[in-house]
């Protein structure tokens, strides 16, 4: 009976360390995902639009790296919400 | 191609091809691929004699911990002020903005040598591009040395700490018998307090110009994008409101997570990685990533972050004050 118990609680306490590491492994997964679809979409269109106006060349790059970090920083989001899952909820 | 130069030029003119002995390389390679290739040896020798020497599987060790990397203890303790290392970088960051723009400017001459002209580069991209591209010239004259400020303490704040200054008391070197704290990486932007703070005077700052500007209905009734009906305005006004809201958020996770992201795979590249498992092979086999990520961060990620948090800074407050779209 004792047995029993220790081990369904051992049991739920694995169950919830799982939940916790596949909660950190999403939203870092689901994070870079975001980030690679959408940093490959704004160096896409930067490389069309220099190739079809090289005179706005510094203009059209500048613009780049604004795209590149904000869209960066959701990736960060998407981690930040995985360890708050993993190590404070 | 060396057959057809020589008709119009004397064959003393022709450039010879590259793999003859003038390079010194009786096998015709040429030096720079020589050298990686002496790399690469290195590299994959110094691998299979590690794995040789300390095997292949190590024992886990308990005792190191990451997080004591920027653990911060206090070493003049007045209680929420005290002093530590945080503070530290952020007096080394302030007043390296302070003194090196000021520096500059006493000593500004008409033929500008290497640091007057990057500072003079990073004053252009201050102005025109960060402050001008988002607001009136009236206005941008006014926030510009505060969006400048903000701007090169950041940039600072961020390449400080990729620099390895004595501040880790956890472990004392000795040097010549004294005890000194040994040297560490750590970046002020890496806590979470202070992009915060900083993202909470910004803000504050477009928020107050912007009642300034309009007044507190004018501007609450400015959040709501023009063109939209009575009805469906009171969500899309809640919306707005959180979306504000969010803005501190971004600003402050974008920045310290970029920061504190990059000082961790440096640490975990660098060694870390290999301490807590206690593979030795490990450590030599990530220290090419560890380098190539540092140059990275140092190169990049520091100032181009510093330039989002300004620039997003200038479009806020552009924003705050514009008309109705």
């Amino acid at each position: 009976m004792h047995i029993a118990l220790i081990t369904i609680l051992a049991v739920a306490e694995e169950t919830a360390k799982a939940g916790k590491s596949i909660g950190l492994g999403v939203g870092g997964g689901l994070g870079a995902v975001g980030a690679g679809v959408g940093i490959g979409l704004i160096f896409g269109k930067a490389i069309e639009a220099i190739t079809r106006q090289p005179e706005m060349r510094d203009e059209i790059t500048q613009l780049q790296w604004l795209g590149f970090a904000l869209t960066e920083a959701t990736f960060f989001y998407g981690l930040v919400a995985g360890l708050l899952a993993a190590f404070i909820v | 191609m060396s057959a057809t130069a020589a008709d119009g030029r004397s064959p003393a003119a022709a450039p010879p091809p590259a793999s003859t002995p003038a390079n010194g390389r009786p096998d015709g390679r040429s030096s720079v691929k020589r050298r990686l290739l002496i790399a690469l040896g290195v590299y994959l020798g110094g691998l299979v004699a590690l794995v040789a020497i300390y095997g292949f599987k190590g024992t886990r060790n308990e005792i190191y911990k990451p997080q004591n990397e920027f653990k911060l203890e206090s070493w003049i303790n007045l209680g929420a002020f005290s002093i530590n290392k945080a503070v530290l970088y952020l007096v080394i960051a302030g007043a390296l903005t302070c003194v090196s723009v000021i520096y500059i400017a006493r000593r500004m001459q008409q033929r500008p040598n290497k640091v007057q002209t990057a500072i003079e580069v990073l004053f252009q991209l201050m102005r025109n591009n960060i402050t001008g591209s988002a607001m009136d010239s009236k206005m941008a004259a006014k926030w510009f040395p505060f969006i400048g400020t903000l701007f090169l303490f950041i940039l600072y704040s961020n390449l400080i700490g990729y620099i390895p200054l004595p501040t880790n008391t956890e472990y004392e070197i000795n040097v010549l018998g004294a005890h000194i704290p040994a040297f560490s990486l750590y970046a002020a932007t890496a806590n979470l307090a202070i992009p915060l703070v900083l993202a909470l005077v910004v803000f504050f700052s477009y928020t107050i110009e912007g009642i300034r500007a309009k007044g507190p209905i004018g501007y609450l009734k400015g959040l709501i994008p023009g063109g939209v009906e009575g009805g469906m305005a009171v969500p899309i006004f809640f919306l707005e409101v959180l979306s504000n809201l969010m803005r501190v958020l971004s600003l402050t996770i974008r920045l310290f997570a970029n920061i504190l992201a990059g000082h961790l795979i440096i640490l975990f590249m660098a060694g870390a990685l290999a301490v807590i498992l206690g593979v030795a092979w490990l450590g030599w086999f990530t220290l090419p990533f560890g380098i190539i990520l540092f140059a990275f961060e140092v190169g990049l990620v520091a100032a181009l972050q510093a330039f989002i948090f300004a620039t997003l800074t200038a479009i806020y407050l552009g924003g705050a004050v514009a008309e109705e779209h």
